[in-house]
């Protein structure tokens, strides 16, 4: 899939694959990516906090890796595989990560919560048992106001053991 | 939030992008994440993106006593790499500094390093490498030592039409050590002050500083300073130091204290 | 409600999932940016630069010229509108008196045309002296913040009850920046500071800070029915909304709705402060508008807690006792006072304290900067900042363990505070002994260099305010909640499990449904540590009465008395013979269906408590201070609190959690900051650090459990009080390693290097 301009209009058209599927935008250039989701695939899980690439609350994965979504281009995504929060659970059933952040109070409103989770997949992708030092490492780049982060640490840990040993 | 409108273009070849930059709107776009935060605050505003991530320019390798790193080179793949490939510690360091694991992810060492913020981790470690950048233009190639790249706040000697494409950094040799320490602004994460000290076997040293002037450098008067033990900030003040907010004072000591600390560590490792 | 009744089931104190766990973790909540509405159209703010100034013209021209864009709105297009204040003003219609400040809305099809629309307007300002130093605001002579109108209300009770004070003690020439005073005074402090074993006295600077809730301020507005407006928004307070909407435009208040989004972070600052520029918008244009601030927006143009500077004294009896307290505190209120938190600034100097004899002179004074608002326990962070500091002094003075001479000055019920409010029965002594209790604390003598230990105490005073609610027996045997509150901090999980513990349900069985202003109950605020105390009330009455009801119905098909009926699990059946049973899913779906001879299941309940029920808090932290940075890296934080009745005590510690980083980012990180010219400088997260995961260490939490008398089950309102100790205790653990008193919020790398230098 390449992307082409579409004649006259100043858009591009954009092949990806969105939580397994495959899709086509047009879109401006200007684009960002978390727009693009939420707006032309309304894909609303992946929040704006910010505007200046810090709170984290827009992760996504893109190829397995986390991403602020908010810095991403949508026309740079031609040929990507994008997962987000509403990809990463199968069917009806959670994903781990999301029931450990449910089971262990990762979450109070929950805005920070689906960048959290992604960013958390990204570490145990790479890392399967992590110590606190590398989770904080990770997570680093997503701001939380509500929990202290006590639970989200909890939360983590609980997912790498789930993820470690599937029941 | 949103940037201004821009065209874009993504290019297959070197020089099909060096031809691309002959439009003086036009900007080249490598991991994004120094460009695309100024963008959607308006403060750059280029009429054409060149898209750089077509070009293969992310290969890693070791010839002539240096390691060679592509410009395209994420900080994540360059921390990625084993200790086979002997990277100085200052420059591991340095990358792992950098703002956070989604940013590393993204941020390439070449676009960071071609942005020329005054506050780069990367840069600093770079300089005190020893290391030198390879740069194409239509006319051809050239190199520039890293501390001699950076000329001014978010300006470097590249030219409209020229792409930083590799960076290479010596080899360490045998009890040669170096680290680097920052302290970091923790809102931005950016260094307030960042230090990177190489200690060669014959105990000289080539420090790299950021943070602290107006463009990541080589702190010449502070090598001296280490070598006759001489007062460290007075050998800063010589560089001119910024102050931002009348924080010039503790900026300062910032510096003093991550040239004194990463010189511990240099020494530790070159001993090891 | 009993505080006392023995506990029934299973639903009270039990770890469970928030109710809305799982629509969070899956990214199907809807937040208020979330909804997609036909032909939404969206605006962006045009700020003005200027800290004060006059408009002399706006030019739209270009910008209506863009494809895309509809409207460029100014206040004239909202023509007169009712209420005073900053709600009354949404759009600066002449005098521009903050730096940030909307002067005019760009309404366009889509966010970026609407952005490059906004970019296009050109204002003619002429620029006004601006003042922004609160300490210079007061001087005669100072430029005046504002030069014309005003006229504001301030609207403080719904942050928690605090004392009227007087105009008494007015002993300075002031400009007419300043707009409150406000005095208390019992008996005669200086005799009584004479009689003191020790005083302590120092001045204290703290810093604006922001609220910080991750989901920007968004709302959306349009059309409905006959001349009426629905409003969805990021809200504490859908009631609120509504009559402020319908007082601003003159609607009558049935043609107001309002629905509240799922809240992604409040903190205070979410009171009813964008919903105006939006509804105006909408209604001028007759069309469906969002308004979803960006994050430098939101730092710009909303309402942060104010900075204060505090001159205190305190003097201590050679027993320990406190007895004479002399204050001054300016608050600086910003442009606007609406919402300011100014009076309770009175009411907190004396933190947690009685005193025998005080005078306390409160200035709440404008300066060219935003409208300050409401953060987290208003003003008690940084009051107890300045008392808990000197507190210590005292404690040192005298040769008292820090925390000994704390449990020596505890109130006693009916006890004053400064404000002569009185203290109620709190849980403060208990909190305290818990901590003493912990091992951290006697570690303190014995530390390695440049390490110390700090403690302190502190409460937010909490209020009190009606709420209602429906209790109502679903066809499924389940039991739905109705209420109209916003459920900012899990209070929804929390009133479930009272109406499950109450009715004797399973507490997965109980929903809570939060509705819109036609649908739901009457609601106050979700705020002031009010919500479980208060709502949970009228949740207790609501599902009191459905028991009622669910037992007479049952009496009927079992026919025995209701006094030999319990409900278990679930089920209603006979004490001693549980085989004679009838499920509540078996009456549900008996009463939903056609010819049932008895009337639906629905209790009612409506309640406000007969007094406030703080919630006591303290905290212990251990750091080390680097000499040569003046870097603090926290080692060990202890955090205790009496919740009154841990309803569900995972989110007692989330409470708990959540406040005490917040404590740490006022210590240690946090300052809005202004230049000389009124300029936001740190008006981004670039510039604003709040705390992320690597600057906190392990939070451990003791809670502690003192039933409130006029609580649910003896619950405590416990949001605020979590926030108020940590600060204070920092810095009174920077003390103890550094040896330096510290007199500035918040205690950055800079200031406690420099205090190294001065020491």
């Amino acid at each position: 899939m390449t992307d082409t301009m579409v004649d006259g209009t100043g858009l591009v058209r954009v092949g990806l694959r969105v939580n397994g599927e495959d899709v086509t935008l047009v879109v401006e250039p200007r684009t960002l990516l978390v727009h693009a989701l939420r707006d032309e695939l309304e894909l609303t899980g992946t929040k704006i906090g910010c505007d200046t690439s810090q709170c984290g609350a827009c992760t996504v994965l893109v190829d397995g890796r986390a991403f602020k979504s908010c810095t991403l281009l949508a026309v740079r995504m031609d040929g990507a595989e994008v997962t987000t929060i509403e990809g990463l659970a199968d069917g009806r059933s959670l994903h781990p990560i999301q029931e450990a952040f449910a089971d262990q109070h990762g979450l109070q409103c929950g805005f920070c919560t689906p960048g959290m989770i992604l960013a958390t997949a990204d570490l145990l992708g790479r890392d399967p048992d992590p110590d606190d030092e590398a989770i904080r490492r990770a997570l680093a780049g997503n701001l939380c106001r509500c929990t202290g982060y006590q639970g989200i640490l909890a939360s983590v840990r609980a997912a790498a053991d789930a993820v470690r040993t599937p029941a | 939030m949103i940037p201004a409108a821009f065209d874009y273009v993504r290019p297959s070849s070197l020089d099909e992008a060096l031809a691309e930059l002959a439009d003086p709107g036009a900007r080249p776009i490598a991991g994004g994440h120094s460009l695309l935060p100024m963008m959607k605050l308006r403060l750059a505003r280029p009429s054409r993106l060149i898209d750089l991530a077509g070009l293969d320019l992310g290969a890693i390798g070791l010839e002539d006593g240096a390691v060679r790193i592509g410009a395209l080179t994420t900080y994540d793949e360059l921390l990625g790499l084993g200790e086979e490939v002997p990277l100085p510690g200052a420059l591991r360091d340095a990358a792992a500094e950098v703002g956070d694991a989604q940013v590393r992810n993204a941020g390439t060492v070449g676009g960071a390093l071609a942005h020329g913020d005054p506050a780069c981790d990367f840069a600093a470690a770079v300089i005190a490498a020893g290391s030198t950048l390879v740069l194409r233009s239509p006319d051809g190639a050239r190199e520039v030592a890293a501390e001699d790249f950076f000329v001014g706040p978010f300006t470097t000697v590249l030219e409209q039409q020229e792409l930083l494409v590799e960076l290479r950094v010596p080899v360490p040799a045998p009890g040669e050590g170096s680290a680097y320490v920052a302290f970091e602004d923790p809102a931005s994460g950016y260094p307030l002050a960042g230090a990177a000290v190489r200690l060669g076997r014959d105990r000289g040293c080539t420090v790299g500083l950021t943070g602290v002037g107006a463009q990541p450098l080589r702190a010449a008067a502070v090598e001296k300073a280490i070598g006759d033990g001489t007062d460290l900030g007075e050998a800063l003040d010589m560089l001119g130091l910024v102050s931002v907010d009348g924080d010039g004072e503790h900026r300062r000591q910032l510096a003093c204290v991550a040239v004194s600390r990463a010189l511990e560590a240099a020494r530790r490792r070159a001993g090891a | 409600m009993s505080a006392t009744e023995e506990l029934r089931s299973q639903a009270v104190g039990v770890r469970r999932r928030r109710l809305d766990a799982v629509e969070k973790v899956s990214g199907r909540a809807s937040y208020a940016a979330d909804a997609a509405h036909r032909g939404l159209l969206h605006a962006r703010p045009v700020l003005s630069p200027y800290a004060h100034a006059r408009i002399v013209s706006i030019d739209a021209g270009a910008a209506l010229e863009l494809r895309g864009v509809r409207a460029v709105l100014t206040a004239a297009d909202f023509g007169a509108l009712g209420g005073s204040g900053r709600r009354a003003e949404p759009l600066a219609a002449d005098e521009v008196v903050f730096a940030g400040q909307p002067v005019a809305l760009v309404v366009a099809e889509s966010e970026a045309a609407a952005e490059d629309g906004a970019e296009l307007v050109v204002v003619d300002y002429e620029p006004l002296p601006a003042v922004v130093d609160v300490e210079q605001a007061v001087l005669p002579g100072a430029p005046l913040a504002r030069t014309a109108g005003g006229g504001e209300e301030a609207d403080t009770a719904m942050h928690g009850e605090t004392g009227a004070g007087d105009e008494s003690g007015v002993d300075e020439a002031r400009s007419e920046n300043v707009l409150d005073v406000i005095g208390y005074a019992e008996g005669d402090p200086e005799a009584t500071f004479e009689e003191c074993a020790a005083v302590a006295e120092g001045r204290f600077r703290t810093a604006w800070v922001h609220q910080g809730y991750l989901e920007p301020q968004v709302a959306l507005a349009w059309p409905e029915g006959d001349g009426g407006v629905a409003v969805r928004s990021s809200t504490q307070t859908t009631f609120y909304v509504r009559s402020d909407i319908a007082q601003i435009f003159g609607l009558p208040l049935p043609k107001v709705r309002v629905e509240g989004a799922t809240l992604g972070g409040g903190f205070g600052g979410k009171f009813a402060l964008i919903e105006p520029l939006v509804v105006g918008a909408a209604l001028s244009l007759g069309r469906p508008v969002q308004l979803a601030f960006t994050r430098s927006e939101d730092f710009a143009a909303t309402n942060p807690g104010p900075g204060l500077v505090i001159d205190l004294k305190v003097g201590a009896r050679d027993d320990g006792t406190l007895a004479a307290l002399e204050a001054r505190v300016l608050v600086d209120g910003g442009a606007f006072s609406d919402s300011s938190p100014a009076a309770f600034a009175g009411g907190k100097v004396g933190g947690a304290y009685s005193f025998e004899a005080w005078r306390v002179q409160m200035l709440a004074v404008r300066t060219n900067r935003f409208g300050a608002g409401a953060y987290r326990a208003p003003l008690a962070t940084p009051t107890a900042f300045a008392i808990e500091s000197l507190v210590d002094e005292l404690a040192q003075q005298l040769g008292l363990d820090p925390i000994e001479f704390r449990l020596r000055n505890v109130p006693a019920a009916g006890d004053a505070r400064v404000d002569g409010i009185r203290w109620q029965q709190t849980g403060m002594r208990e909190t305290l002994e818990t901590i003493a209790a912990h091992p951290l604390w006697e570690r303190r003598a014995d530390l390695p260099e440049h390490e110390g230990i700090g403690v302190a105490a502190g409460l937010f005073p909490g209020g009190r305010m009606g709420a209602s609610a429906v209790c109502r027996l679903d066809s499924d045997g389940g039991l739905t909640i109705l209420s109209g509150y916003v459920d900012m901090t899990g209070t929804d999980t929390g009133v479930a499990a009272i109406a499950a513990e109450i009715i004797g349900a399973p507490l997965d069985s109980v929903r809570v449904l939060a509705g819109d202003t036609n649908e739901a109950p009457l609601a106050g605020v979700s705020g002031g540590s009010m919500v479980t105390y208060c709502l949970g009330n009228a949740v207790a009455l609501a599902a009191r009465d459905a028991r009622g009801q669910i037992l007479e119905y049952a009496s009927h098909q079992l026919e025995v008395d209701t006094a030999d009926l319990e409900i278990v699990d679930g089920s209603v059946r006979v004490v001693g013979a549980a085989q004679q049973s009838i499920s509540l899913e078996a009456i549900g779906s008996r009463l939903a269906g056609f010819g049932t001879s008895h009337p639906p299941v629905e209790g009612h309940g409506t309640a406000v408590p007969a007094d406030l029920a703080p919630s006591a808090a303290a905290a212990i932290v251990h750091l080390r201070v680097d000499p040569d940075t003046g870097r603090v890296e926290l080692l060990d934080f202890v955090a205790a609190q009496d919740c009154g009745r841990a309803l569900n005590p995972a989110l007692v510690e989330g409470q708990m959690h959540g406040g005490a980083v917040q404590s740490i980012g006022y210590a240690l990180y946090e300052e809005l900051r202004h230049d000389d010219d009124g300029q936001l400088l740190t008006g981004s997260f670039l510039t604003y650090a709040i705390p992320r995961i690597d600057a906190v260490p392990e939070i451990e939490t003791l809670v502690v459990e003192v039933p409130a008398p006029f609580g649910p089950l003896g619950a405590r309102g416990i949001g605020e009080s979590a926030i108020v100790p940590g600060c204070p205790a920092i810095a009174n653990a920077i003390r103890a390693a550094a040896g330096v008193p510290m007199r500035e919020l918040p205690m950055t790398p800079r200031r406690v290097w420099q205090a190294l230098q001065g020491a």
